[in-house]
């Protein structure tokens, strides 16, 4: 059934590079070889049966794998699914023929033989083929049986009537009835939007090809191996994986060319933060309430939240946590300070693929040493450039600092042992916090409170600190959900020694991220006066933003994600929270071993 | 240039229903989609996916021959700057922030 593909039917008459068979062959690069079967002297060798422990493959997967094996892979082998406009018109589509009692199919022999029968929604397997469908619509006629399957759209205009993904998976679903014992001759397709019928007819060649599909996508997920990506192809701009694929990303390490336009968000879903003491969420029909004492009620649509962060003593209802799970939206529980806690749901994909590749990266040291030398080079060429951009001080002082940097940014290249980095990353960070208030406005840098002499934690002394401290957590956060929303366990890190209780891989990724992103979020609402000294309470030699004041800096965060930004080795405009999402399905790409080093983002 | 499936475009929902359970119900299931405006109407900001589940909800729960909804596409979102004029109460298009609260 074509309800939940993952991408829609080929655009109509519209795909470039079409051949005669209706297929992009040349899209489909050499993970897709085209079935021998027609020619002479080759024999096909199909996977053996499948095993009683493997799951049958759907055909929905198979016509997937015709379009691109790649996505095929992605959904059915590693757990991976998007949703786009095309698959919710296909959800719309399919739910208009859902009307109405669904009447079983009567046994093979005794199939009424004078009258048409119609059934909906019939679920066959087989072991002997290995493979499951879910069919739509069955006719029965005179003996015989028709499957027919709806799509959306019109129907192409293509000599066979019909692409060739969309015809292989008829015939899957014929070649199951027949396996079931029925006689069956032909499938059909019918498009919803043109309301036009494709006759399927079942050729040898047809059946050759759907067999033959079927088989080398078993053997491939089987492999662990994931096909490499389309170059170009007319068919990526439609497929609802396109975010977390990166075709053009992924090929752009391997024939340097530029990517066309950063892939899209999977969803336009932003974070709700509930930090207030005392407020409750609960859920209200399609939405996420939150309750304050003495505010009115704000509701929330959930298809708005991409994920909920809850900070210090927030209570969250059963029924919410069960439909934010259901959603596989994650919330974050934090302790009042954002120290990180963990989370419940957004596991990500349905796989543990990616975890694996980075268990194994972390247990390689010379490739962990080379990920760490280019982390902590980025990282300080970021703080250069964050005192470069806003420096407000004495120009003489500027020039030897900046060199100093990078020189230092220079020196990583040829760092021995991770305690050698972590010299030199010492070393920058202290040259970078002590210069940290040249960077503040007269107005602030007057005021006795703002005055900032040297990075200190747990507690925060200081007012600027108790910012810091905030926001990065906060970004640790950011960074723990994108990260394992692609697959990818924070704990384990790679820069970072594991400690428990420490996002350990959160803490690696967001290093570069600290100055160009977090810093420049506080530099931004001091200067800006949206924090004022009456905004922090001192107690125990810490120092705490009030209720209000978190608000402020957080939102002015969660601004900073929104601002666009270059990607520098793409090119393209993104925002800084699509780039988070970008980098870390990147590292994923990378912890797998499909491109041979993750691009870090380091800003011109 | 056609239309990018995951660029968000502003609407109004309008409806008429005729049966006070059935109003009710396309109330609160609008209330997951938009920000209500005005006794039956809405104010939403949604990606393609979005749209198409809104309508295919509200198809669910209308009665085709007795109620009636509309769905105005304002144009995209984030590129247009809407000409509304509002009298009385003032018009706020939506903005896609993160709410902290
Ligand atoms: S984005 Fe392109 S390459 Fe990636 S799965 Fe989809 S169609 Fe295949």
């Amino acid at each position: 059934m074509s309800s939940s593909d993952t991408r829609s039917d080929p655009p109509a008459g519209s795909v470039p590079g079409q051949d005669a068979l209706g297929q992009n062959l040349s899209d489909q690069g050499a993970a897709a070889p085209a079935r021998p079967a027609a020619r002479q002297g080759e024999l096909a060798l199909f996977a053996p049966p499948a095993a009683a422990d493997e799951m049958l493959t759907p055909a929905r997967m198979i016509n997937e794998w015709v379009y691109c094996p790649r996505l095929a892979v992605l959904e059915w082998g590693r757990g991976e699914w998007a949703g786009n406009a095309d698959t919710a018109a296909g959800r719309r589509a399919h739910k208009a023929t859902e009307t109405g009692a669904a009447p079983a199919l009567p046994e093979p022999d005794a199939l009424p033989d004078d009258r048409t029968l119609k059934t909906r929604r019939l679920l066959l397997a087989s072991e002997r083929l290995g493979l499951t469908a879910e069919l739509d619509v069955i006719e029965a006629d005179d003996g015989r049986v028709v499957p027919v399957d709806i799509k959306t759209g019109k129907r192409p205009h293509v000599a066979e009537g019909a692409y060739l993904p969309e015809r292989v998976q008829v015939c899957v679903q014929a070649l199951l009835l027949r396996e079931a014992g029925y006689t069956c001759e032909e499938g059909a397709l019918w498009f919803a939007d043109s309301r036009e019928r494709v006759r399927v007819e079942l050729t040898d060649e047809l059946i050759a090809t759907a067999l033959g599909a079927a088989s080398d996508l078993r053997l491939t997920v089987a492999a662990g191996r994931l096909p490499p990506p389309l170059d170009h192809s007319q068919k990526c701009v439609r497929c609802s994986l396109l975010p977390i694929c990166l075709p053009d990303e992924v090929n752009w390490f391997r024939k340097g060319a530029i990517a066309r336009t950063p892939p899209p968000a999977a969803t336009p879903a932003l974070p709700l933060y509930v930090q207030t003491p005392g407020a409750r969420v609960t859920k209200k029909d399609f939405t996420l309430v939150v309750q304050v004492e003495g505010e009115a009620d704000r509701a929330v649509a959930l298809d708005e939240v991409s994920e909920l962060v809850l900070a210090g003593p927030v209570s969250l209802t059963t029924p919410a946590v069960h439909e934010l799970l259901r959603r596989d939206v994650p919330v974050a529980w934090m302790s009042s300070g954002f120290w990180y806690l963990g989370s419940t749901g957004g596991q990500g994909p349905r796989s543990a693929t990616v975890r694996t590749a980075q268990y194994a990266l972390a247990a390689d040291e010379p490739r962990r040493l080379a990920f760490a030398r280019e982390l902590v080079a980025a990282k300080i060429r970021n703080s250069r450039t964050i005192l470069r951009r806003n420096w407000r001080g004495e120009d003489g002082e500027r020039g030897p600092l900046l060199d100093r940097l990078a020189l230092l940014a220079d020196r990583t290249a040829r760092a021995e042992t991770a305690a050698a980095l972590l010299g030199l990353e010492g070393e920058a960070a202290a040259l970078y916090f002590r210069a940290l208030p040249k960077l503040f406005t007269d107005a602030v840098a007057a005021l006795p409170a703002f005055a900032f002499e040297r990075r200190n934690r747990r507690p925060p002394a200081d007012p600027v600190n108790a910012c810091l401290s905030l926001i990065y957590a906060v970004l640790t956060r950011t960074f723990s959900s994108a990260i394992s929303v692609a697959g990818l366990d924070p704990w384990k890190g790679v820069y970072h020694a594991e400690r428990p209780g420490r996002p350990a891989l959160a803490l690696d990724l967001i290093e570069p991220f600290r100055p160009v992103l977090a810093d420049s979020a506080v530099l931004m609402a001091l200067n800006n006066g949206e924090l004022a000294p009456d905004d922090f309470v001192s107690a125990a030699g810490g120092c705490n933003l009030k209720p209000k004041a978190r608000r402020a800096l957080i939102a002015a965060y969660e601004r900073r994600l929104d601002q666009e930004t270059t990607h520098p080795a793409f090119g393209y405009q993104v925002s800084m929270r699509r780039l988070i999402q970008i980098q870390a399905r990147l590292f994923a790409r990378f912890v797998c071993g499909e491109i041979p080093r993750y691009p870090h983002y380091v800003p011109r | 240039m056609a239309r990018r499936s995951n660029a968000e475009h502003a609407y109004v929902v309008a409806y008429d229903i005729s049966d006070p359970k059935r109003w009710r119900r396309v109330f609160k299931t609008m209330k997951g989609y938009g920000r209500w405006l005005q006794l039956s109407v809405f104010h939403c900001r949604l990606d393609g996916g979005r749209r198409a589940e809104m309508a295919s909800a509200l198809e669910d729960l209308i009665d085709r021959d007795a109620d009636h909804v509309i769905i105005l596409d304002l144009g995209p979102a984030e590129d247009v700057e809407f000409a509304v004029e509002s009298l009385g109460k003032s018009f706020q298009p939506i903005e896609r922030r993160a709410v902290v609260i």
